[in-house]
């Protein structure tokens, strides 16, 4: 850490003392030139008094503005102190409010209340936030509790968290787009005030649990000792822990009940400021705190002045998710994080099978009873039925959706077992590392910015977008020679920068949003039989192509040395199963978005059969993850019947689940 | 049917009168085979299957009930009247209706709306595919309504349905304007989505279709979008000089925050007299949907009047 530093200090000869003064400047200069254009500098300020006989300008500023500047400040205050609470107590740099899933289960939690139970909402918003905040960080920490908190564990299981619950939170959007059209608005993060009384909700919490956190401040800076010398000062680790991360809960809870999910903050300021040179955890609070609140109200003020020449509300909170999300990417590698070492456990060497081939094809034939399943049995107006092979009128509906299913099942099955192969790291996945996520963005950019784009440009941009995931993954983690775990966070990154774009569309309002949450949520209903069997067809001529590469993934985990020694490119081959993963990621995620776990999963379900060797490897992944698409696009067409639940989510609902139970057993 | 002759027999045995009896008995007969034969002829009328609830809505004003609609129960919660028939099956979303069930339903056309025409290709598998536009950018909306209720009624063949219900909307529409108190001021249309937020009704949508038949004015400037609405902070209405009109439903909890806003307070000051709440109506319908906001916001404009 020191010697990091030290290497740092001339790039970043900022104490936080100047960090935050010369933010504090830019700050008041951007919101005194905004006043000016409001309402001129001294009727604004005079607004802030009083609005009893001042006219409607002056209401506004009264109401409006001032308490939206006032709430910036508190909210990234709020967030940046529990930020510092949470990485203290955890000792884990990348700790923060949206990391570690409290945000999202706030989100979910509220739309799941105002389906089911509005009355709760009138009752207390934020009991309601705190209480889906705190379960979603209950089942973080249950996940990585086995590994001790271990930081990235922690981290990980956040994102799958985050993930899981932004899944379940797309099917309730899916069938209750009218309801829940105000939730995208607050889910997005906007500090939009119309009175004051958001403000006086949360300044007194807020103080309330700056005064606890610096009542903990000395037992909680034993923390930065080891256990066994914080345990021989007499302090019980455990409640201390408990209070700490209780009150960080409760901090997060209250502003995100008032002002929505808002990004980065919380992580940002804190490690900001520790790259500015504050160690102790005293000045870390205060400054942190400033730097979170200016951090907040800078980018509001911007966001306020710029976002008249975008039509539509540009939510805060989503921006600075995006925007943060590129500062995470340069933090990683100047982070010092504990354990950093693979993920042991999961890389054990499970019981390898006598005869792969044998398995391959009982695999094979599964696959074609689920198909036939999945082809001949659904329901009618009249119920359950068995249809009659030969009967094209009900075929012709469900064949391309089987067709398509399997095609990117053994896409993502193969871009999971090629990447986890590559970077010897048993829980990377097209998914978890962004790529899909990367595609994904690309491709909403590409439906918002062309005029009428086809499928094959779709493609091509897709592809370009994983490609630049990778390139991202691979230039920032290149030279700590891609670390199981910074690949993972850079991933988390990336997936956090999807988060941002995709919550800024959906609370636009604009129609061409409806289109792209449909095809977010991954379904195969568009495809028709052409693109199905293009898709199937695609994804055998990519299986095809990556089985004489198998060779180099049975050499590369070994090591860079043994690799050179048996003759291999390393960086050209690398290079060329990357751009492979590139290319199966992004025509997948055209057809099943970017959220399916099935490139994590199939892998790993192949490997416990007992597929071992890369090329067997390959085969029974590709096999499997055909077979787990399959069943999950039959098993959501039936389950709501005759509402379908879009394939992608299924299988996320179902891969998401055994990633977190994999999570937990590491 | 069976039942007639047990009815008929008259209570006095007078052969004269009992001739009567025959003959009254042979006219309810008659009468009886003409009132069951209408339903049948209706059940000859085309069987069609639609996704847009505008034109659900409209089918059933026209006599003719849809055979399947998609999302039927939000239909209810949005749409409300007019009711739809339990008979009427459901086809799940209605960005993706379930093709296999539509296919298995067979109806004879299937009625769509710009809105659902990337689905057009997919659906004229299953029966011909007729699409209707409604509330065009640039298109005189009363026109694209009257039209798109007579192309409603061609498909199902009542043609005499639409002109009656066109009239008679129409001359509901005289006779409410007609009611109206003299000036109005420029009315500011909007749909709470949470404390902050709203959404400010204009151009290319049914409320402002509806204000414009009245003679009333729309005092919304800005731009909207496809769907007729603007999605905006509280905090933009407050240059306007207009009465507030404000369509429920209210998302749960925003009227006590609203009661305790000041800026909301401030706006309520503003307004041209205290602003009239109305209950929901689906804001991109048709003609049913437009005489029951037409009803609706002159009842409330009479009722604020009076006081």
């Amino acid at each position: 850490m020191l010697a990091r530093l030290v290497r740092l200090a001339p790039l970043l000869r900022l104490s936080p003392g100047i960090a935050c003064s010369l933010l504090c400047l830019a700050c008041m200069a951007l919101a005194s030139s905004n006043l000016v254009e409001a309402a001129g500098l001294l009727a604004g300020l005079k607004a802030l008094f009083g609005s009893a006989d001042a006219g409607m300008d002056a209401l506004v500023l009264h109401f409006s503005w001032w308490p939206r500047l006032m709430m910036s400040l508190l909210a990234g205050g709020g967030l940046a102190l529990a930020g510092v609470l949470m990485q203290q107590v955890l000792r884990n740099p990348l700790a923060a409010p949206t990391t570690l899933g409290v945000a999202s289960g706030a989100n979910l939690a509220l739309m799941a209340t105002t389906l089911m139970a509005p009355g709760l909402l009138v009752v207390g918003r934020e009991w309601v936030a705190l209480l889906g905040g705190g379960l979603a960080m209950g089942l973080v920490f249950a996940l990585a509790w086995r590994r001790g908190l271990a930081p990235v564990v922690v981290v990980l299981g956040g994102l799958v968290v985050n993930l899981y619950l932004g899944a379940l939170g797309i099917v309730l959007l899916l069938f209750h787009q009218q309801e829940l059209k105000g939730l995208l608005i607050w889910g997005a993060g906007s500090l939009a005030q119309n009175d004051w009384s958001g403000v006086a909700f949360l300044a007194p919490r807020l103080l309330l649990g700056a005064l606890a956190a610096w009542l903990l401040l000395r037992p909680l800076a034993v923390l930065e000792l080891d256990d066994a010398s914080a345990r021989s000062l007499g302090v019980s680790l455990r409640n201390l822990r408990l209070a700490g991360l209780g009150l960080a809960v409760f901090l997060t809870g209250c502003v995100v009940s008032v002002v929505g999910v808002i990004g980065f903050i919380g992580l940002a300021a804190p490690n900001i400021v520790r790259l500015a040179g504050a160690r102790r955890l005293g000045p870390r609070l205060l400054w942190s705190t400033l730097l979170g609140a200016l951090l907040l109200a800078t980018t509001d003020q911007l966001l306020q002045r710029y976002s008249g020449q975008v039509s539509g509300l540009v939510p805060t909170g989503a921006v600075t998710a995006t925007l943060g999300a590129p500062l995470l990417i340069w933090l990683i590698p100047r982070l010092k994080l504990r354990g950093d070492q693979p993920p042991a456990g999961a890389t054990a060497p499970t019981g390898r099978h006598h005869a792969p081939l044998r398995l391959a094809g009982g695999l094979a034939i599964g696959l074609l009873a689920i198909s036939v399943v999945a082809l001949l049995v659904g329901q009618t107006a009249g119920g359950w039925s068995w249809q009659p092979p030969a009967d094209w009128d009900v075929l012709q509906w469900r064949l391309p959706r089987v067709l398509a299913s399997a095609g990117c099942g053994v896409m993502l099955a193969l871009a999971g077992t090629l990447i986890q192969r590559v970077t010897a790291n048993p829980m990377a996945s097209p998914e978890v590392l962004g790529i899909s996520g990367g595609s994904a963005i690309a491709l909403i950019l590409a439906i918002f910015l062309l005029p009428s784009p086809d499928n094959l440009t779709l493609v091509g941009i897709g592809t370009l977008g994983a490609m630049a995931s990778l390139a991202i993954l691979i230039i920032f983690n290149g030279r700590s020679g891609l670390l199981p775990e910074r690949l993972l966070l850079t991933g988390v990154a990336i997936t956090a920068a999807f988060d941002g774009v995709r919550a800024i569309v959906m609370a636009g309002g604009d129609p061409r949003g409806q289109q792209v949450i449909a095809w977010l949520s991954g379904s195969t209903y568009y495809v028709d039989l052409t693109s199905g069997l293009v898709v199937l067809g695609l994804a055998l001529l990519l299986a095809l192509a990556s089985s004489p590469l198998a060779r180099w993934l049975d050499i590369l985990p070994l090591g860079a040395a043994t690799s050179r020694a048996l003759g291999l490119d390393l960086n050209r081959s690398r290079l060329l199963l990357l751009l492979l993963v590139a290319l199966l990621t992004a025509a997948a995620t055209l057809v099943v978005g970017p959220l399916s776990f099935v490139g994590l999963l199939a892998p790993h379900l192949a490997r416990l059969l007992g597929f071992s060797r890369a090329g067997m490897h390959l085969l029974g992944a590709a096999l499997t993850g055909a077979l787990l698409m399959v069943l999950a696009d039959w098993v959501g067409r039936q389950l709501l019947f005759p509402q379908e639940i879009p394939a992608g989510i299924v299988a996320s609902l179902l891969g998401g689940a055994y990633f977190m139970w994999g999570l937990r057993r590491l | 049917m069976t039942r007639l002759p047990r009815l008929s027999p008259a209570p006095r045995p007078r052969p004269l009168v009992a001739g009567h009896a025959r003959r009254l008995a042979l006219l309810l007969t008659m009468l009886l085979a003409m009132l069951l034969s209408a339903p049948l002829a209706m059940a000859a009328s085309p069987r069609i299957a639609t996704l847009d609830w505008t034109l659900a809505e409209t089918l059933q004003a026209l006599g003719t009930p849809p055979a399947a609609v998609a999302q039927i129960e939000a239909y209810h919660d949005w749409v409300g009247e007019p009711r739809l028939p339990e008979s009427v099956s459901d086809l799940g979303l209605r960005n993706q209706p379930n093709l296999e069930l539509l296919a298995d339903l067979d109806p004879d056309r299937i009625l769509t709306s710009a809105m659902f025409a990337n689905l057009t290709p997919r659906l004229s598998r299953i029966a011909p595919v007729e699409n209707f536009s409604l509330y065009s950018p640039g298109q005189d909306t009363w026109k694209e309504m009257r039209q798109l209720t007579r192309g409603v009624a061609a498909v199902v063949d009542r043609p005499e349905a639409a002109e009656q219900l066109i009239s008679d909307t129409e001359a509901r529409l005289v006779e409410l304007q007609r009611t109206l108190p003299d000036d109005v001021a420029p009315l500011l249309v909007v749909q709470f989505m949470d404390a902050r937020h709203v959404r400010v009704f204009g151009d290319n949508g049914l409320y402002q279709a509806i204000m414009k038949r009245l003679g009333l004015e729309n005092a919304w400037p800005g731009d909207t979008n496809a769907w007729g609405f603007s999605l905006v902070g509280l905090e933009e209405l407050a240059d306007l000089d207009a009465r507030l009109v404000v369509v429920e439903p209210y998302p749960a909890g925003v009227r006590d925050a609203l009661a305790q806003s000041g800026l909301w307070q401030g706006l309520k000051r503003q307004s041209q007299g205290e602003p009239l709440v109305l209950p929901p109506v689906w804001s991109f319908g048709a003609l049913p949907s437009a005489q029951r906001f037409a009803e609706q916001l002159t009842t409330a404009l009479e009722a604020a009047d009076a006081r």
